[in-house]
């Protein structure tokens, strides 16, 4: 019980089913109270299920869900949704057409007192900068002021946790990234644990202190963006979460691989027996373009980032890296540039 | 100076768009022409019976018809709305066969549904008798007795015109996003308050609407308040024409109906507006629906099975039973062929007419032309009796000139336009263009541009793209549009009535004249055919409404 009363949610176990086939399973979650958590994951690998699962529309088939210390949901109990004290944001907005931006906000704040009320709407307004659009109605707003008003109703009776189903897919990317971290912030600001699912890799890193990253119904990696993407556990959270390329290698010591790009170390014991067949993975941050470095690769292929370039370059052995260069270091396809690793953590899964 | 292709291309453009053009403006011009003359008679000084019309009958006809308007809409939201609500909430044994019956009643013109259950419940009738000869208390049998009063024209009238409010709240509780209704669960509302704070205010435009349809309906009826007796506007117009002879009179009468429905016609649009925005959903409803099971099953059933069973099943057995058993009516073959024949020319024509326009607008859409097009969309709102004395007017005067102009030729006067088919296919014309429109506009405009511009770019010619795409595209819509046309026509009594030739008989006509000759019984043939005549575009609706 005590492990409950510390975290805010608590999923143990869990398994969902979604019509016959199985969406989700042997889901466990914690988040701390205060704590942005995100699942990430490709569209039908059962993140949206899982939210709605906590939300208390979608039944479970085994496990427990636990908020604030109360058992929310198993397969015997369910708390109805509207008892549960989630909020949720929805992929299509959901904003009540037929009521205006402070109706919306208020909507869920009927059993408060009227000032109390208000107080609240007014603060919330304020928090997301729309102060004097109060008395318009959803479809005189843009995109992104819909957005935060969603954010704001959602927020509005101080859930426990708060639900984000891809709430900014339907926007364009310029103005998603921005508004995932204006969220991140007033969420921060007003104090509320919540959980954001999205298949947008940056999206999670704008919003999120800890991702789970989810594939074919299970949570893959849980941790920090950071982590994710310098300490991936298993190739498909690499992947995912960025690019890399894998190279063959082998163990040679409990800190050490042999690959075709030498002998690399790390700094803390790798976790293999020495002899193992492994692989590592490289991201293109591992390999820097240097012009004064003599090891040399060709380039054969270039993406312009703006702020960078990201390079595809053909080491003399054959294998095939991705490789960082500064914006104005414009090279040609076929060009030998030259090339050093800059390698802090190595990355090794098992071949 | 040579002509180059451009200059002549363009030329040719300017030319087609002013023969697109005029020909939309002409027929704007005939939706305008019995409007324009029944309100210049506003300006005209009133006469003798006007005036005796104010001091005495004028209230009578605004009190009852917005009594009749007022009753009709309790009766149409009492009936639609919880039918649509139960529809689309819950899911019971039968629903799906439910969901189309409650439609059927449509296929009923409220004077038809009068005259048979007015046959089944007089003093002599069958149910009287028999409840006589059970020994009813008087209280009992009062209602059925009266039911050629004021009220019973509003139930007749509800229950045909119910399934406009029905289909639109339907429409709009289903639209109505999953999400709106879970998101109002995670703001800490339960069932109940979800559905008094955000599903009933969401559709109430929809409601509003439809209620407004059938409001529209009501104060354009003639044959039943007519044979209840019932002096509303419409009777009032027929009165002042026929009875007093006064026709600046009827046309006055006619323009402050107009006001009236000027106002239905205002709302109506607002709602419609409102419906826009509320209903731009993804994820429906489906899966939030209840299952019933047991008692409360039946009693959706039950709820459900009431208005198909009173607007339609029983009258329908009544109509069949009179036919083959009891009716004595000769001629019910020239009748029918009269009145598919008229109908059947005039539904071509308008679909004929609408189709021009829907290709006016699509190949120049300039702004006068979509305004022409939504005045012409009005017709639809005059009642019947005001389109006619709006073009009898007129088809007079001319009538009375040229046969002047013609007596110096030694030609015999006669009526040129007025009481020929002329003057009834115009009136068709001016009232049902819009019912033409709306099909053919919705076909046309699936239709789109991307469409035609890739058969552009495969080969086709501008020919090629009518032939091979839109004629092939475009055939379901436009014989959906001329059937609906059909249907309409046959139904339509007051302005058939008044402008048909001297002797020619249609079957809405000769139902009306064995009514009022209290031959209800002998009417009941005519009335099966208009029926069954009119459940094909019932079901047709039905079969695009479940494409949806």
């Amino acid at each position: 019980m005590t492990q409950q009363n510390k975290d805010a949610l608590t999923i143990r176990d869990l398994t969902l089913d979604y019509g016959s086939s199985r969406a989700v399973y042997d889901v466990n979650l914690v988040l701390k109270p205060l704590e942005l958590g995100c699942l990430l994951g490709p569209s039908g690998c059962g993140k949206s299920t899982l939210l709605r699962a906590i939300a208390g529309f979608q039944p479970l088939t085994s496990g427990e869900i636990w908020l604030d210390g109360n058992l929310l949901t198993s397969p015997s109990i369910s708390v109805s949704a509207e008892r549960r004290g989630v909020g949720m944001m929805f992929q299509d907005i959901a904003l009540f057409p037929h009521l205006t931006v402070y109706q919306n906000i208020g909507f869920g704040l009927e059993d408060w007192p009227e000032s109390k009320a208000q107080q609240r709407i007014h603060e919330l307004l304020d928090l997301i900068g729309l102060q004097n659009l109060g008395s318009r109605y959803p479809h005189e707003l843009s995109g992104g002021q819909q957005q935060r008003v969603a954010l704001a109703r959602s927020m509005a009776p101080k859930p426990k946790l708060l639900l984000l189903d891809e709430p900014f897919s339907g926007l364009d990317t310029e103005l998603r990234g921005r508004l995932a971290s204006e969220v991140r912030t007033i969420l921060k600001s007003d104090g509320i644990c919540s959980l954001l699912v999205t298949h947008d890799q940056r999206e999670a890193f704008d919003f999120a202190d800890r991702i789970a990253v989810m594939s074919d119904g299970c949570i893959r990696q849980f941790d920090t963006p950071f982590n994710l993407y310098h300490e991936p556990t298993s190739p498909f959270v690499a992947h995912f979460v960025g690019p890399g390329e894998t190279v063959d290698a082998k163990v040679n010591a409990p800190r050490s691989v042999a690959s075709p790009l030498g002998v690399l170390t790390n700094d803390t014991d790798l976790g293999f027996e020495t002899g193992d067949d492994v692989k590592i993975f490289l991201r293109p941050d591992d390999l820097i373009h240097d012009d004064d470095s003599g090891y040399t690769a060709i380039l054969i292929e270039k993406h312009f980032r703006g702020a960078h370039h990201l390079y595809q370059v053909r080491l003399d052995n054959g294998v095939v890296l991705g490789c960082f260069a500064p914006s104005h270091h414009d090279h040609k396809i076929g060009e030998r540039i030259g090339v050093s690793l800059d390698i802090e953590h190595l990355v090794v899964f098992p071949r | 100076m040579a002509v180059t292709g451009k200059d002549y291309l363009s030329y040719f453009r300017i030319f087609r768009l002013n023969g697109f053009l005029v020909a939309t403006f002409g027929v704007a011009l005939c939706v305008a022409l019995p409007l324009c003359i029944v309100l210049s008679f506003l300006a005209t000084t009133s006469s003798d019976v006007w005036r005796h019309l104010v001091d005495t009958l004028l209230l009578r006809y605004i009190s009852n018809t917005l009594l009749l308007s007022f009753c009709v809409t309790i009766g149409v939201v009492c009936i639609g709305v919880p039918a649509a609500w139960i529809i689309a909430f819950y899911r019971f044994w039968g629903r799906t066969t439910l969901s189309w019956l409650l439609l059927l009643p449509m296929a009923y013109p409220a004077y038809i549904l009068a005259y048979t259950y007015t046959g089944v419940m007089e003093y002599a009738g069958p149910l009287l008798t028999w409840m006589r000869a059970a020994d009813m208390p008087d209280w009992v049998m009062m209602p059925f007795l009266h039911i050629r009063s004021l009220p019973g024209a509003a139930l007749m009238l509800s229950l045909v015109l119910y399934p406009y409010v029905y289909l639109l709240a339907r429409a709009a509780f289903l639209q109505q996003s999953a999400n709106l209704m879970e998101a109002g669960y995670t703001l800490g509302q339960g069932r109940l308050s979800v559905f008094r704070r955000i599903v009933i205010p969401m559709a109430r435009p929809a409601i509003a609407a439809g209620t407004l349809l059938a409001i529209m309906e009501t104060v354009a009826d003639f044959g039943t308040v007519q044979f209840f007796g019932v002096q509303t506007f419409t009777t009032g117009i027929m009165r002042t024409y026929y009875g007093f002879g006064d026709t600046a009179g009827a046309a006055q009468l006619s323009s402050v109906l107009l006001g009236f429905v000027a106002v239905l016609i205002v709302l109506e649009r607002h709602s419609r507006n409102r419906i826009r925005y509320y209903s731009d959903q993804m994820r429906q409803l489906d899966q939030a629906a209840k299952h019933l099971t047991g008692l409360s099953a039946f009693g959706a059933q039950v709820l459900c099975t009431l208005p198909i069973l009173l607007g339609f099943l029983i009258p329908t057995m009544l109509l069949v039973n009179w036919t083959v058993f009891d009716a004595q009516l000769q001629s019910l073959w020239q009748l029918a062929w009269n009145s598919f024949a008229l109908a059947g020319g005039s539904s071509f024509l308008i679909v004929g007419v609408a189709l021009l326009i829907a290709y006016a607008n699509r190949l120049f859409p300039t702004r006068s032309l979509s305004y022409m097009t939504t005045f012409i969309g009005l017709g639809y709102a005059l009642p019947g009796v005001v389109v006619a004395i709006g073009i009898l007017i007129p088809f007079g005067i001319f009538d009375t000139w040229i046969s002047e102009q013609l007596t110096s030729w030694s030609v015999k006067p006669q009526l040129w336009l007025s009481g020929t088919l002329f003057a009834v296919i115009f009136a068709y014309l001016v009232r049902f263009l819009a019912v033409a429109n709306g099909n053919v506009f919705s076909g046309l405009s699936r239709i789109r541009p991307s469409i035609d511009q890739s058969g552009r770019l495969l080969g086709l010619s501008q020919t090629g793209v009518l032939t091979r795409i839109h004629i092939p595209l475009m055939q379901g819509s436009v014989l959906t549009a001329i059937l609906v046309c059909f249907v309409d026509i046959l139904k339509e009594l007051p302005a058939t009535l008044i402008l048909r030739p001297f002797d020619f008989n249609t079957l809405a006509v000769r139902a009306y004249e064995l009514a009022g000759q209290e031959r209800l019984i002998d009417a009941s043939p005519a009335s099966l055919c208009i029926v069954l005549v009119g459940l094909v575009p019932v079901i047709l609706l039905n079969r695009s409404i479940g494409k949806l």
